[in-house]
């Protein structure tokens, strides 16, 4: 019975970690989304940039100076990719939701190509930094020891979130614009700048936990689009353009990933959307959605 | 690594440049000698064949090693098929059905091609028979191994040089059985078609040679990034070995992280031989060594076929031949031997051709023979072996001829 508890136990702290990743891929998605009704459906795919300028940085084999220098090129790469996708939305913020949908999944397709056509067709490993890669006894069995730093680091990518968000001018001026875009316009404040703002830094945490996330996934072709669904499903269960909220939904897709699928490994194909679903019946805005109406 | 080629990826060109509109029709490239045109045709005339492998997606990889294994036989056959000179049209099976059917569908039409060899999807290949029986010609898969391809939906149109899901991982079974693992083997594969016929293939000959089942998982396929949950379970159902069946990143990031949680050195692992071929082996690196498999092929086989086929493979594309070649290279083969006895390039005249050719006895693979329209032949347990990036599957054991179960 300990040993049950134990496995439980360690399958909780995965679920921690795994949330922590999704956490900062997710929260980028949410304040665009959230701001500007813009349906980013390139995030997944710069989120494989990240994996992939890990995989080719770690060269020969895991060392720190690869893996903090794919961090650095990820977050300069993200910020420039975050302020042309800003740009590229632009013409299109009279139209509809489509319009947008439309262009950000191409821009996904064509990234996804051009990534595979650089890198090649095989998927890649992405080692964990030296003294990361191995694994640490957790309550009497192996855990990688990187997934335990992975905690960590999204729980400081966390509360940096929240305080920039929730406790700055700058961070007022977000929230604004995500409850009233036209009255933030009427004070006489260009919300084109905080668009670009919020895309860019959005952009910068989803090649950043393409990188933090590549010793845990790798990099592969087809990646992307299974991290955008999660990434909407964690955006969804916790509600547009909340900081709280992005944590919370990262904070419980990671434990119905990690402990849902231990403790009912029949219905893995289902907990997920079954979670899903139920948050959608019960909640239609998300845990944390506060907004009065998708305006339109 | 693997390479690209260019075909499917020319596309890339419309982005920005209308003037690549023409490229639009190069879908299908055309490689190869021969006059076209002309299908049917008599004795000596020349044979058209469409080589549908994916070019894009996920399986990519295994479509550009599929294409290098037709591409060396027909070079070291001076570009013939049973004294025919070979057009070979190329088109990209994508990742499905949705692209995969019509692709058959457009060569067999458009380009009027006598055979389609290729196909890696076993929904495709399935979704492909019916076009092939309308059309009544020759459809020689090599790679989709679902059991009704020749089983439920046979047609003499279509056949196989490859595999059948349960026959690969059926072979280890009674090995496994011998080796009386305490505590039974645990057996996982994702929840899809191929997975579960490789868990029921493995689970009827390990329970028939005396196993015992320790437990079963079936995780979300193509959703799956993390394997805790299922690695948790495997601990705690106290089996004494693995057997698992996953392909591409899957195979990846499974044997990783199997690795990463402690279960390699006390639980050890065992699988259908995709799990460790061809380029998911570099990127699974230190975690692989030591991982068994059973499959048809290695290319550490030792036989004089193989051996010249690797030396020649690898001084063309600097990296090992995988089963993916091989199977395409074997379709050549078949094609050959049944057009060398005259047949004609009706699927009729082919098919009962292909019934007839016996042993294919200079297979890079050993000895093996058309059973049931798809391949009798050995089953090897192969172990990884070697320092990263300098891996290899090196054979362990002979497990014997094995059909189609």
């Amino acid at each position: 019975m300990t040993g049950w508890v134990a496995a439980n136990l360690i399958s909780v702290l995965n679920g921690l970690a795994i949330g922590a990743l999704l956490f900062v891929l997710a929260v980028g998605l949410s304040l665009v989304f959230g701001m500007m009704d813009v349906l980013n459906l390139a995030h997944g795919a710069l989120f494989v940039v990240g994996a992939y300028l890990a995989a080719a940085l770690a060269g020969g084999g895991p060392s720190w100076g690869g893996f903090l220098g794919a961090l650095g090129v990820a977050a300069v790469i993200g910020l420039l990719a975050g302020g042309l996708l800003s740009a590229m939305t632009e013409p299109l913020r009279t139209r509809s939701h489509l319009d947008q949908a439309l262009l950000t999944l191409g821009v996904a397709l064509i990234v996804a190509e051009v990534l595979q056509i650089v890198f090649g067709d095989d998927p890649l490993a992405v080692p964990a930094p030296p003294g990361l890669d191995g694994s640490t006894s957790v309550f009497g069995a192996a855990y990688p020891t990187y997934r335990l730093v992975l905690i960590g680091v999204g729980a400081v990518l966390a509360v940096g979130v929240h305080v920039l968000v929730e406790r700055t001018t700058l961070g007022a001026l977000i929230r604004a614009t995500v409850a009233d875009r036209e009255m933030v316009a009427a004070i006489g404040v260009d919300n084109r700048r905080v668009k670009i703002a919020v895309f860019a830094a959005g952009s910068l945490l989803a090649t950043v936990a393409g990188v933090l996330g590549g010793p845990v996934y790798g990099a592969s072709v087809g990646l992307d689009s299974t991290v955008l669904i999660l990434a909407l499903v964690v955006v969804v269960i916790g509600g547009l353009g909340s900081v709280k909220g992005a944590l919370v939904g990262a904070l419980v897709i990671g434990q119905i990933e990690s402990l849902g699928r231990a403790l009912l490994p029949d219905l893995a194909s289902f907990v997920l959307f079954g979670a899903l679903a139920l948050v959608l019946i019960v909640r239609p805005r998300g845990l944390f959605g506060s907004r009065s109406g998708a305006a339109a | 690594m693997a390479e690209f080629t260019l075909s499917r990826r020319t596309l890339l060109a419309l982005f920005g440049a209308a003037a690549a509109t023409p490229v639009l029709a190069a879908c299908g490239s055309s490689v190869g000698g021969g006059s076209t045109g002309s299908s049917g045709g008599g004795a000596g005339g020349p044979i058209k064949v469409g080589l549908v492998v994916p070019q894009s997606g996920v399986y990519a990889a295994l479509g550009t090693d599929m294409q290098r294994g037709w591409e060396l036989w027909l070079q070291q056959h001076g570009n013939k098929i049973g004294g025919r000179d070979v057009t070979t049209i190329v088109a990209d099976e994508g990742e499905n059905p949705q692209t995969g059917v019509p692709a058959v569908q457009r060569v067999l039409q458009s380009d009027q091609v006598d055979v389609v060899v290729g196909l890696v999807n076993s929904a495709t290949a399935l979704g492909a028979a019916p076009l092939m029986s309308e059309a009544k010609k020759i459809l020689v898969v090599t790679n989709a191994g679902a059991a009704d391809i020749t089983g439920k939906a046979r047609t003499p149109y279509v056949w196989r040089t490859s595999f059948q899901n349960a026959q690969v991982a059926a072979a280890a079974g009674p090995y496994l059985a011998q080796q009386n693992v305490a505590g039974g083997v645990f057996l996982i594969a994702p929840d899809y078609a191929a997975g579960t016929e490789v868990r029921a293939g493995f689970k009827a000959a390990y329970e028939a040679a005396g196993g015992k089942i320790a437990g079963e998982a079936a995780p979300p396929f193509g959703t799956t990034q993390d394997y805790q949950p299922f690695l948790s379970q495997i601990r705690q159902s106290g089996a004494g070995a693995v057997f698992c069946f996953f392909a591409g990143a899957e195979a990846v990031r499974f044997v990783q992280q199997y690795a990463q949680f402690g279960l390699k050195d006390s639980v050890p692992l065992y699988g259908s031989g995709f799990l460790t071929e061809g380029g998911v082996l570099t990127a699974q690196a230190g975690a692989a060594v030591g991982v068994r498999t059973s499959l048809f092929y290695t290319d550490r086989l030792d036989n004089p076929a193989n051996t010249a086929f690797v030396q020649a493979y690898k001084a063309a594309h600097q990296s090992a031949p995988t089963c993916y070649s091989v199977s395409t290279y074997d379709a050549a083969a078949v094609l050959e031997r049944a057009l060398a006895g005259g047949a004609a390039l009706d699927g009729d005249s082919i098919s009962a051709a292909l019934g007839g050719i016996g042993a294919i006895d200079d297979s890079p693979r050993g000895s093996w023979t058309f059973d049931g329209q798809s391949p009798r032949q050995t089953m090897y347990l192969r172990t990884v072996e070697g320092t990263p990036p300098q891996l290899s599957n090196v054979v362990t054991q002979d497990l014997g001829q094995k059909a189609q179960v």
